[in-house]
């Protein structure tokens, strides 16, 4: 009887150990038998991730072979995944990134599309992108998105309210000096208390709003960027950030008084944690001009219940001046399929494969030959998308730095605090560009 | 002949033995010492995950104990423990007796305390976010007043410590629950006879013979508070301005955001030291005022 338990305890051990042990090995064997290559794709972007689907569809047709599979992760959690993801060896074989994407570069993470793909590749692609993601005189990915500039989307009900109309938006001017503006009537105008009292009434209560005029946040693209460049000011150059300087520093000061001195945005509280507030509250017919990247426009479209329309963002000191950026999508140089890989970002580099993007509204494609799908989608839909590109855009020069994550994460609290109206802005601004710049050295 | 097959059968005993710990053996080696050994290692190496280990000898322990945002973080995680865990003893305590008398929906309230331990923390996180939203959320509509429970520097670690508290105590009124279960019943009637009232008998003979139950769930309680990330990471993400930036949070921004693994590393064996300090201080205050045996 001792016996036999011993036997079945050292049979169910070496089972556990060798159960243990085959899982381990099982997954490195493969198992695949089929002469087929899967390619994966990820991007943090739903809309875009539809779109992708439509042309890798049409991308199967012409290469059998060739199985392309898209991820979407959100953007919350795509890049602490992402880094997990490129050292555990199980990153997709292609992955969207941005200006953060120095650090793989540096690391060698990353296909050299620029050598794999031709020197004539690039031609069919927006100069600014390929020159963003240009280091060392590599190109490391193949354009696919390029923002137009910002523009001012409004709320014409809500405008009509105020007793204003669209002209009424043509021509504004934000400045830090109160005599040479003419933006902040116009946002009080649009702004109401709980009460119903607007903002330029005497009685007007900042502090319980019903209706926002305008979104001024901590959102560095849509509003951050664009105050400091349409101030003449810098937010950074390639060797750190300058947005304590002088001009950047008004244009953030009058970024931040529109939320905490004059009242006519959503209180940080409601904004720094959930980015989304502002474009929730323009959909619910609450905000009456909401500022912002072609990026929020097929939303806007597919939810906005009432009459809206978009103009041009107020013009600044220096003129109407906006921030925009590009996407690329990047090989992964540890890829098990890098033929099919190289093919895959072959058809997104072309015509044909960025098509889709473009058909779809959802964004501008980076591949120029394909940009006349996406205009073609907004006529469609009777949106004038003019004044996008109305203004003078400008991009940011990319860090030489690769700790460009590390330094976000240190001004970015302080910036929320100063939107909350619990940092003083300058102090806070000196604070924050001290900070960042250490993490940028460290 | 008789030692030796003496001597055989206590070899094959032997081998039973480790035959039936190799599976628990294992699972310890692999999944606790070989990371504890990992960790240590880790803690003198700067280390983004993508680039080689580089070893820097002290550097991420001197820097974690020189930089003000760990210390910031080891307070405010003592801020949240004591707020913690003083409120959810003292309500599951409470909700325990209540549902110790068995008065009619007793059943109900026992499943309805645990549903939020059962919830996943994220899930339970974003639901707060919900109630707690400045405008539009559900407490300060139902209040008629505007409080800005998760941006305002005073109340945003309170806030975090409340929606932990609601969803622990369901775990710690079980706990008390059985725990009162097993206090028998001939020893408060005995009291009751003396003349003892109900408060006196509370806190002479139940609170003393909890004494078991209190010290786990004191333990295992005060453990997964100094470790809460989830609800942190979900409603505040440390802010603002760092007032909720719990330890749990600040090792992943560490290693997450600023891709600095060496000092996330240092960083989670200086609060395993601490956890062990604190669970063997509490071992030793409560083995000389704890009773087990309620037979005698």
């Amino acid at each position: 009887m001792a016996k036999r338990s011993q036997v079945v305890a050292t049979v169910v051990a070496a089972a556990i150990v060798l159960g243990g042990a085959a899982a381990i090995i099982a997954p490195k064997l493969g198992g695949g038998s089929s002469d087929d290559a899967v390619v994966t794709v990820k991007l943090w972007d739903e809309a875009v991730a539809a779109a992708y689907e439509d042309s890798f569809a049409q991308f199967t047709e012409a290469h059998p072979d060739i199985t392309v599979e898209v991820v979407v992760d959100p953007w919350a959690t795509y890049w602490d995944n992402l880094v997990t993801d490129v050292a555990g060896g199980t990153a997709a074989d292609i992955f969207w990134l941005n200006t953060f994407f120095t650090t793989y570069a540096d690391n060698d993470n990353l296909i050299d599309v620029g050598a794999e793909l031709g020197d004539g590749a690039a031609d069919g692609w927006d100069p600014a992108v390929v020159a963003q993601y240009t280091r060392d005189g590599k190109l490391w990915g193949v354009p696919q998105l390029a923002d137009g500039g910002k523009a001012l989307l409004y709320n014409a009900d809500l405008l009509a309210d105020a007793g204003l109309n669209d002209s009424d938006l043509e021509g504004l001017a934000w400045s830090p000096t109160e005599s040479a503006d003419t933006f902040v009537d116009v946002a009080k105008a649009l702004t109401v208390d709980t009460a119903g009292r607007r903002g330029d009434d005497p009685e007007f209560d900042g502090s319980a709003l019903a209706q926002y005029g305008y979104n001024a946040a901590f959102d560095q693209d849509a509003i951050i960027f664009n105050y400091v460049g349409s101030n003449g000011g810098t937010w950074r150059t390639e060797d750190g950030f300058e947005f304590a300087s002088d001009a950047s520093a008004e244009a953030i000061h009058y970024a931040v008084d529109l939320v905490t001195r004059h009242h006519v945005a959503p209180s940080a509280a409601d904004t720094n944690e959930n980015g989304n507030f502002s474009k929730e509250q323009f959909l619910q017919g609450n905000l009456a001009l909401f500022e912002t990247g072609l990026y929020n426009l097929k939303e806007v479209v597919d939810g906005a219940q009432f009459t809206w329309g978009v103009a041009p963002v107020p013009a600044g000191p220096a003129g109407a001046r906006t921030v925009t950026n590009g996407i690329i999508a990047a090989g992964n140089a540890a890829t098990n399929n890098k033929e099919a890989t190289l093919e895959v970002l072959r058809w997104l580099g072309s015509q044909d494969g960025s098509t889709a993007i473009g058909a779809s509204g959802s964004a501008v494609p980076a591949v120029l030959d394909a940009r006349g799908a996406y205009t073609a989608f907004w006529d469609a839909q009777g949106v004038d998308i003019s004044p996008f590109f109305a203004g003078e855009t400008f991009t940011l020069p990319v860090l030489t730095s690769t700790h460009a994550q590390e330094a976000e994460a240190e001004y970015t609290p302080i910036f929320k605090s100063m939107f909350l109206g619990d940092t003083e802005v300058d102090a806070g601004l000196r604070d924050a560009q001290e900070k960042a710049n250490a993490a940028l050295a460290d | 002949m008789r030692s030796l097959g003496r001597t055989r059968r206590k070899a094959g005993e032997a081998l039973t033995a480790w035959a039936l710990l190799t599976p628990s053996l294992i699972g310890v080696v692999l999944f606790m010492l070989v990371p504890i050994a990992i960790v240590v290692w880790l803690s003198f190496y700067r280390w983004n995950l993508i680039s080689p280990p580089r070893f820097v000898g002290l550097a991420n322990w001197v820097g974690i104990m020189t930089n003000g945002r760990f210390a910031n973080s080891l307070l405010v995680t003592g801020a949240f423990v004591l707020i913690v865990i003083p409120t959810q003893t003292a309500l599951g305590l409470f909700f325990a007796n209540l549902l110790h008398r068995r008065l009619p929906g007793s059943g109900f309230f026992r499943t309805l305390y645990v549903l939020p331990w059962v919830c996943a923390p994220i899930a339970v996180g974003v639901m707060w976010t919900w109630v707690l939203a400045p405008s539009h959320g559900a407490l300060n509509t139902l209040i008629g007043h505007r409080i800005e429970w998760l941006s305002d520097q005073a109340l945003a670690l309170p806030s975090v410590a409340l929606v932990s508290v609601w969803s622990q105590v369901g775990y710690v009124t079980l706990f008390f629950l059985s725990g009162l279960g097993a206090i028998p019943e001939t020893i408060t009637e005995a009291a009751q006879l003396d003349g003892a009232g109900r408060l006196r008998i509370f806190w002479t003979i139940t609170v003393p013979l909890l004494r078991p139950t209190l010290f786990f769930v004191l333990l295992t309680t005060a453990i997964t508070a100094a470790q809460t990330f989830d609800t942190v990471y979900v409603l505040t993400g440390g802010g603002p301005l760092y007032a909720t930036d719990v330890v749990g949070a600040r090792i992943y921004y560490e290693a997450f955001q600023n891709h600095e693994f060496g000092s996330a590393a240092a960083m989670a064996l200086v609060v395993f030291i601490l956890l062990a300090a604190m669970a063997l201080l509490q071992k030793l205050y409560f083995d000389k005022r704890t009773t087990y045996d309620l037979s005698t």
